[in-house]
């Protein structure tokens, strides 16, 4: 029944579909919109609207319409009553792509009539067209082509739009049949650029691809070289040249091209390098090909800058290289007939053709030659692969080259050897076996083996000699017996070696080997070592050989004497390094200060003595007759540690200061030319005597003297009873003294200068200034002695006014030293001042001018 | 020196010829408008070819060379040499520019009256093209700054066969067309290679210099 609803309805849609069409019969009402297009997942609203006159009739309104699509009933929640004559329907996410939507009243008897129904066509809108690109063919007319993104079900239209800066291009539609391309109906102008892009059109929408702009000469697809022809050259066989016709192109761009070839046969093209075939051109030659070969060649071009597209292949040409000489001989084997007549033998000789890579040609015929022993040579020219002739029972050697059109190949020999040659086989001689396997088709690879007839003893035996000898172990050597001796197969060695004395002892050595090491050997020992071979048959001794082993290894020695000369050497550093640290304190243990009696200059300030002062000869000056002036000499004495060994090195030192004519200086290096060692000995002795009283008193009696320019008598005779008291033993209160000053110097130099500079000069200034500087020479010296002694020489001759700084720090030093007199310091601060003032440090010798000019005082 | 170098190669990106990375200059635009006029030069070759086999004899005789009669309002493109040199390139350019305009006009007019289909669609493909030269000109003066000169209405070029003229002095005209617009192609070619050369020396002033500060 309800089958027969259904095809009632149908029939009647299909009624009243066709009779609006045809407009025979005015519908009941419509749907709006009439045909609509729907994009796929979107919603969709049709309003059906019907005719008072058709709801009068059956008495109907808007409430009584029912939508149906496809046959099937919308649900009513779907539809909205918008008045008493229209009501709507809305489609959630339309999938379909065509269906049918019909309005429908229910009248009557629930009868469904049909009142209007459309088509609901759906899809999607076109998507940006991408990847646009265009080719020009030569000679034709520019064809673009795009990906026209996912399908829309819908007619879409695409249009290639293409213009000038100046000047717009008709259109180009696309073609039913082909939606992804357009050839454009103008030849393109090359050189001037163009700007192209697509436009895609449908119901739902229009969309534009990116604009492209482009010289169409960029995109030129040329047509293929044409006419390609292979020729080769009779003076090379290696190559072949190609000529071909280029396309018209080459009078717009310039072309370059790719050349592929590959031998007749062959599946896999070669290429020629592209860089060979970078430019226009109209023939090229390949090398490097196998002479008498065929090989086939194609061609395409393209424009020279890679810009455009590579033309079609050529049509395929081929070319056969030229011949070249046989590059190899052919192998070659004989044949004895066994039947053979006196004296005479049949041999067969036979070769194999050369295969044609190895031939290099047509093979025109094989060359054999014949040599019996020293005899002339037979020739045979053959075409056959094949020769047989007529041979003496003698050796015969023989040779076969291949020939064709350009050369012959190399030679393969053969010796057919003599006739007799089995049964003289003799016994424990070395033979080499060769078999070679003949096949139909020619010689394999040939085998070989050495054989004995009968195996012997050696008749030498190996001699052994050692390599290296160790202190326990010796390596010993061999030479492998030549096979003349042997005999045999050499199965192994065994090695005898024994001492002087000792059992003798046997090794057992595979034959491969030439050399074996004796472990476990004792040292500097005599031993004795011999060797045997021995083949199957027994064995051979070898000639004895001695070697002593070392009785101590190699580089033991070294061993133990490095590390206790450099132990020696370290102890060595350490030591000095600490003698020098601690040099004040040894050498006033070991060398003390001992008062250069020469230095005394008492009588100087004695106002008695002045014609002994001759400042000009230094020789007088320092002569044995001023040691009454030293007024120092008590103060060494005090020295705890003068032991008699010090006096003499004291006494030496005296002897020196003397015999330094003109060098030394007895007041501590006042002298710009005064040598170190005095120098030394000099500021040793202001240690020694800073703490004396006595040069204190002494100098306040100078002091004094000096100011009222009258020599204290009392000072004087007490200054010339010291003398005497050289001897340390009578001023053993003095070492005590010494001891507690502990190597401050600097402090008694001044004073002793002091004293000396006092019996000089008139004023305190001029004393100062003396004393300053005497003290400065005398203290920088051994400031330098402590550098390690740098520079003496040079500061004591030059005393330049580099020395100016130096001399600044030590007498800072000196001066804020542990000095014991106020006095003292005092001279001494106005002394640098002076010396800074006056720039004496500049020079010493002007002082010693000067002090001599002061002298006559 | 080395100080220089250096104050050289960081003042480097300032010398305007060598900074092209944003705006490529008038260079490329010359070169392409000089292989367009090689390009034109070669397609009218073929082009005058047939045209002149169309016109048929005397004129597609290869000596033939007949007086330029009633062809005074082409663009004569022959010039003095020391003339053609003094040419600054804004005048070089309007002459070219100018020329061209008129020549495409006498050439449409060339169009229509040919023969056969071929033919017209080679002289079409031809105007095309010299349009493309035209608009290719005009490209290069804008680069260069220069303003395009302005047709004066009255003095548009028309190509009018009058009744004066007979089919003879008719194709005479075509002829000195033909043979005009030849000799305008070459002689742009050789303008075009002067631009050309004339807009790359400032790189190679540059180079020098460096040169000169590296040694």
């Amino acid at each position: 029944m309800s089958v027969l609803q259904s095809w009632l309805v149908q029939a009647l849609f299909i009624f009243l579909i066709t009779g609006s069409i045809g407009e025979l019969i005015d519908p009941c009402g419509h749907i709006s919109p009439e045909s609509p297009v729907v994009q796929l997942g979107s919603n969709f609203t049709a309003v059906c609207v019907l005719k008072e006159d058709c709801m009068d009739y059956y008495h109907v309104n808007a409430n009584f319409i029912v939508w149906k699509i496809s046959h099937f009933t919308i649900p009513k929640e779907q539809y909205t009553i918008i008045n008493k004559t229209a009501a709507s329907v809305t489609l959630t996410d339309v999938a379909s792509l065509n269906t049918q939507l019909i309005c429908n009243i229910l009248t009557f008897g629930q009868l469904e009539q049909n009142v209007y129904g459309i088509t609901l066509i759906s899809g999607l809108p076109p998507e940006k067209p991408k990847n646009l690109n265009c080719i020009v063919n030569e000679g034709r007319k520019m064809k673009c082509y795009w990906d026209p993104g996912r399908e829309t079900y819908l007619e879409t239209n695409f249009t290639l739009k293409s213009e000038w800066a100046t000047e717009k291009f008709a259109d180009c539609k696309t073609k039913r049949d082909t939606p992804t391309s357009c050839t454009v109906d103008y030849s393109p102008v090359y050189f001037v650029n163009m700007e192209v892009w697509v436009e895609a059109e449908n119901a739902l929408g229009k969309v534009t691809s990116d604009h492209i702009n482009f010289d169409p000469v960029d995109k030129v697809k040329p047509n293929a070289p044409h006419n390609l022809s292979v020729s080769n050259s009779e003076e090379l066989s290696s190559i072949l040249k190609l000529t071909w016709i280029n396309s018209n192109m080459k009078n717009v761009i310039r072309l370059k091209y790719d050349i592929q070839y590959r031998t007749k046969g062959a599946s896999t093209w070669s290429q020629i390098p592209p860089e060979d075939t970078a430019s226009t051109r109209s023939s090229f030659t390949v090398q490097d090909l196998k002479p008498f070969t065929e090989y086939v060649f194609r061609i395409r071009c393209m424009k020279e800058d890679g810009k455009g597209f590579w033309s079609d292949w050529s049509e395929e040409a081929s070319g056969i290289t030229y011949e070249d000489r046989p590059s190899k001989a052919p192998s070659f084997w004989y044949k004895i007939d066994p039947s053979h007549t006196h004296g005479y033998r049949s041999v067969q000789l036979m070769w194999k053709t050369l295969p044609p890579f190895e031939a290099n040609g047509k093979i025109l015929g094989y060359e054999v030659t014949l040599t019996r022993w020293k005899s002339r040579l037979q020739n045979y020219t053959v075409n056959d692969s094949k020769l047989t002739v007529n041979l003496t029972n003698d050796r015969y050697i023989a040779t076969l080259t291949a020939r064709n059109a350009v050369g012959r190949s190399d030679a393969s020999v053969l010796t057919i050897p003599a006739c007799d040659f089995q049964g003289y086989l003799a016994e424990s001689k070395c033979y080499l076996i060769t078999v070679t396997p003949v096949y139909a088709d020619g010689p394999g690879s040939p085998e070989s083996v050495k054989a004995y007839l009968k195996q012997a003893p050696p008749s030498k035996g190996p001699t052994v000699r050692t390599k290296k000898v160790g202190k326990n172990e010796a390596v010993l050597e061999w030479d492998q017996l030549p096979v003349d001796v042997q005999n045999g197969f050499i199965r192994n060695y065994t090695i005898f070696y024994r001492t002087n004395i000792g059992n003798e002892t046997a090794v057992n050595v595979d034959s491969s080997h030439t050399e074996y090491t004796l472990s476990s050997l004792t040292s500097d020992t005599l031993y004795m070592v011999r060797m045997a071979a021995y083949t199957d048959e027994g064995g051979k001794d070898g000639p004895e050989f001695t070697f002593t082993t070392p009785k101590f290894a190699q580089g033991e020695i070294e061993a133990i004497v490095v590390p206790v000369c450099l132990a020696f050497l370290l102890t060595t550093l350490l030591g000095v390094l600490f003698c020098f640290n601690k040099r004040d304190l040894i050498k006033k243990h070991i060398w003390p200060n001992v008062p250069d009696p020469s230095k005394s200059h008492i009588a100087q300030w004695s106002p008695h003595t002045p014609p002994r002062h001759n400042f000009n000869s230094k020789d007088q000056m320092y002569s044995d007759g001023n040691f009454t002036d030293v007024s120092v000499v008590e103060i060494e004495a005090n020295d705890k540690k003068a032991f008699p060994e010090d006096l003499k090195t004291l006494e030496l030192f005296k002897k020196e200061k003397v015999s330094t004519e003109g060098h030394s200086s007895g007041i501590g290096g006042s002298s710009c030319m005064s040598s170190s060692r005095p120098s030394i000995s000099s500021s040793d002795e202001n240690e020694s005597a800073q703490n004396t009283s006595s040069t204190v008193q002494y100098s306040t009696v100078v002091h004094s003297g000096y100011r009222h320019q009258v020599p204290s008598v009392q000072v004087f005779s007490r200054s010339e009873s010291t003398q005497p008291l050289l001897d340390s033993e009578e001023r053993p209160e003095d070492l005590q003294l010494v001891d507690n000053v502990d190597g401050s110097d600097g402090i008694l130099p001044r004073q002793q200068y002091f004293k000396q500079n006092c019996s000089q000069h008139e004023t305190s200034q001029d004393i100062s200034h003396f004393e300053r500087s005497n003290q400065v020479s005398s203290v920088n010296e051994e400031d330098f002695v402590r550098l390690k002694q740098q520079q003496i020489s040079g500061i004591s001759q030059s005393c330049g006014s580099g020395q100016m700084k130096m001399f600044q720090e030590v007498s800072a030093a000196d001066a804020f030293g542990p000095g014991t007199e106020g006095q003292g310091e005092r001279f001494k601060t106005a002394g640098m001042e002076a010396v800074l003032d006056e720039g004496m440090p500049k020079s010493y010798l002007p002082q010693t001018v000067r002090q001599g000019g002061y002298m006559p005082q | 020196m080395l100080a220089c170098l250096c104050t050289v190669l960081w003042h480097l990106p300032a010398v305007p010829a060598l900074n092209r990375t944003g705006d490529p200059g008038p260079g490329p635009s010359i070169q392409k408008t000089y292989d367009l006029t090689r390009y034109l030069e070669h397609q009218l070759r073929s082009l005058a070819g047939t045209y002149l086999n169309y016109l048929g004899p005397p004129f597609n005789e290869p000596d033939f060379n007949p007086p330029r009669l009633g062809a005074d309002t082409l663009p004569r493109a022959t010039v003095n040499l020391e003339v053609w040199r003094s040419l600054n390139d804004k005048l070089r350019l309007t002459q070219n520019y100018e020329a061209y305009s008129h020549l495409l006009c006498y050439l449409r007019g060339l169009n229509r009256q040919a023969a056969t289909a071929e033919l017209r669609r080679s002289l079409a493909h031809f105007c095309t093209s010299l349009q493309g030269l035209l608009g290719s000109i005009a490209g290069v003066m804008a680069t260069l700054g220069y303003p395009l000169p302005q047709p004066l209405p009255g003095t548009e070029p028309t190509w009018t066969p009058g009744p004066a003229h007979s089919d003879f002095l008719q194709k005479m005209d075509d002829f000195w067309l033909l043979k005009e617009l030849q000799t305008w192609l070459w002689r742009s070619a050789k303008d075009f290679n002067r631009l050309k050369k004339k807009m790359q020396p400032p790189a190679a002033a540059v180079t020098l210099h460096l040169e000169a500060h590296g040694f």
